[in-house]
């Protein structure tokens, strides 16, 4: 058995708004192992980006507990959350979150500004790995406005690589792209967990979950059904077969 | 270290992405530091000019003036009064001058008059200062003789109708013409011009000193003024050490002159150089005293306006902090990103104001004449205090932004 990268227990989120309790989570247990590739899939409010949120130290749970490569992550504080955001996570959220008035460069460059160990030549060279690991060399100085919707989420993935996290999370990567685009995010988180990277997505299409090789349902804030995924969809294969608007055009 | 070169970074782009906004927000503080560095320049250059020009006039000259009533209360300027010994009213004359011209402490004495009148050469008159003095005026002034001669100790005796003019008065009247052997009229008696005087600028008052006619003080109070009395009397004394010893032995005199029975007061009164600089350098502090008051206020107010942009860029960034904590940056990161933030601003302002008023202070003093000294002094200050205030005003914003909730950051349009 892999080693474990990820374990909650009895997990939930209670939201208070004035006198109302909105019970977002009401105790998700959830082992993730090394290289492991999941995809979460729910209706709308069921409780998948809080759950994300939770997994990716951006939020507290109300009552579990949560261990992140044998840290007991909800005893931490601030700046520790903060320290493990930046060395063992890798967020890519549905909207990019790019600094717009920064160039790619800068922004892929931005995890490692705040963890302090890497001298120059070596962030160098760790900036133009993660453009490689997306096919995104010769953008460097642009700026995110300058680039389509596919291209910036590929800049997110290289920022979420930058310092080899434990863990990808993805929420609704794709949820913002056409049909092609999101097929080649998904090529890249192919080949990432290929590469032994552990990656979990949230996603609504079925379409997008059948190419990871579990997948998590999730209904009011408690886990429904996990299902493995028989013969996961290879997303290069895809691309290749699907009807190209070139093609059309022509 | 690359993080505080990222920090400085991203706050100049901030910066720069609302260029007039940033030099609206800067211009509290551009102003403030800008007019403290133009006032404390004119100040500076007007007080050299004022402190050499009681220097030229001499260390080692005793103002000898007749006394006031100063048990009285407003019996007299307090400033001046403030050094010296009470005295009670009393005149001067020519006898105490002449009483005085041969003490042992002095190198010689002047008495003087001094009044305005009409002076009228070929048809233009004007009104002119004119001093009415003893020969020794020339010697103890240091004044130099231009064209012709001084007038001499027989002029003055026997109230000899002869005038030394000054460089202004000259370009007044004559132009071109040569005034010498000339006769000119003060107050509708003729007077012949045996000098010109070099020219001596303004004194330390601001007057200028060329606006001048020098008579022998005999006939500015016999002819002119019909006065027995002088105006004051001015004291050579041999060596500025002496000064102290000089002013009893002069005290002594004048006491035996006017016969003061011991245990009263003087009726007259010794002022020294020294006195004069003192009472200057009180109005100066005075003047920064207010100057700061001033700067403190601009400063404030700058400060205030720097914070209220800071607190706007907070919410306008909210989704870019978000980013941020979500990537890594720690509240502290957050905190000192918007710190260093408001401080390249406000710093900003007090260079950009700092240039203006260099500029302003060059205008002044090549175009309008004002002297100026711009010293290092108010510059270091205005870019400290231009430091504190973005420090001091930028910490509230700092601090709200360092405290947002990533998530809820994330989430806000
Ligand atoms: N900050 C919050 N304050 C109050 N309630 C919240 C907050 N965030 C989420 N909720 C509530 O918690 C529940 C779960 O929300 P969540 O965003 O996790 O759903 P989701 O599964 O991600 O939905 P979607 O598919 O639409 O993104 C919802 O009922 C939502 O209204
Ligand atoms: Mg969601």
């Amino acid at each position: 058995m892999d080693k474990k990268i990820i374990e909650v227990k009895d997990i939930t989120k209670i939201y208070k708004i004035g006198d109302v309790q909105v019970r977002a989570l009401r105790g998700i247990n959830l082992t993730i192992h090394q290289g492991e590739y999941i995809s979460i899939m729910g209706p709308s409010g069921s409780g998948k980006s809080t759950l994300m949120n939770i997994l990716g130290c951006l939020d507290t749970p109300t009552s579990g507990t949560y261990y992140l490569e044998e840290t007991n992550v909800e005893k931490l504080n601030d700046n520790k959350l903060a320290e493990i955001r930046n060395k063992k996570i890798g967020f890519v959220f549905q909207t990019f979150n790019l600094l717009s008035r920064s160039n790619i460069i800068n922004n892929v460059e931005l995890p490692l500004i705040y963890s302090s160990k890497n001298n120059t030549k070596d962030r160098r060279l760790r900036i133009m790995d993660s453009l490689r690991a997306v096919n995104l060399t010769g953008w460097e100085k642009h700026k995110p406005s300058e680039l389509s919707g596919g291209q910036r989420q590929r800049v997110a993935i290289a920022r979420a690589l930058i310092n080899d996290p434990a863990i990808i999370l993805a929420d609704e990567p794709t949820g913002n792209l056409d049909s092609v685009t999101g097929e080649e995010i998904m090529a890249i988180f192919q080949k990432l967990n290929q590469e032994g990277r552990t990656i979990l997505i949230v996603t609504h299409e079925l379409d997008i979950a059948m190419h990871t090789n579990k997948i998590i349902y999730v209904r009011d804030g408690l886990i429904f059904k996990e299902e493995k995924v028989e013969n996961p969809i290879d997303a290069f294969k895809k691309l290749a077969e699907m009807p190209r608007l070139e093609d059309r055009l022509n | 270290m690359k993080r505080s070169l990222e920090n400085i970074k991203v706050a100049f782009q901030a910066l720069f992405l609302n260029k007039l906004r940033s030099f609206l927000t800067m211009l509290g503080i551009i102003i403030g530091v800008g007019a403290v560095i133009i006032i404390m320049a004119i100040g500076s250059g007007a007080q050299s000019s004022i402190v050499s020009n009681i220097q030229s006039m001499g260390t080692n000259l005793l103002t000898i003036e007749p006394g006031r009533d100063t048990t009285r209360p407003g019996g007299g300027p307090v400033e001046f009064n403030r050094n010296s010994t009470p005295t009670v009213r009393g005149d001067l004359y020519l006898s105490d001058y002449k009483a005085l011209k041969n003490a042992s402490t002095l190198t010689g004495a002047a008495a003087i008059v001094q009044r305005s009148s009409t002076v009228t050469y070929m048809g233009v008159s004007e009104s002119v200062s004119i001093l009415g003095a003893t020969d020794d005026i020339f010697k103890i002034r240091n004044y130099k003789i231009s064209s012709g001669n001084f007038f001499n100790e027989s002029n003055v005796s026997n109230s000899s109708n002869v005038a030394v003019i000054g460089q202004q008065i000259i370009d007044d009247f004559f132009g071109r013409i040569d005034p010498i052997g000339e006769t000119i009229k003060i107050d509708k008696q003729n007077f012949t011009i045996v000098g010109t005087l070099q020219s001596l600028g303004s004194n330390a008052m601001g007057q200028n000193q060329d606006a001048i006619i020098i008579i022998p003080v005999t006939t500015a109070q016999n002819k002119l003024y019909g006065l027995s009395t002088v105006n004051n009397i001015i004291a050579q004394v041999k060596d500025e050490s002496l000064i102290d010893q000089a002013t009893s032995e002069i005290t002594s005199i004048l006491r035996q002159q006017h016969h003061i029975l011991s245990g009263k007061l003087n009726d007259f009164e010794i002022r020294n150089p020294s006195q004069m600089l003192e009472t200057m350098s009180s109005v100066t502090n005075t003047l920064a005293l207010m100057l700061a008051g001033i700067a403190a206020i601009s400063l404030l107010v700058g400060g205030i306006g720097i914070m209220n942009i800071m607190l706007v860029s907070v919410t306008e960034r909210t989704r870019e902090i978000g980013i941020r904590k979500a990537i890594g940056a720690k509240n502290k990161d957050i905190l000192t990103q918007f710190l260093t933030e408001s401080i390249v601003l406000s710093i900003t302002g007090g260079i950009l104001g700092i240039i203006f008023a260099v500029v302003i202070s060059f205008i002044l003093s090549k175009f309008a004449g004002i002297n100026t000294a711009i010293t290092a002094t108010p510059i270091i200050l205005a870019l400290s205090f231009s430091t504190l205030i973005g420090l001091i005003f930028g910490i509230v914003p700092a601090m709200r932004a360092a405290r947002l909730n990533p998530i809820e950051s994330l989430r806000y349009e």
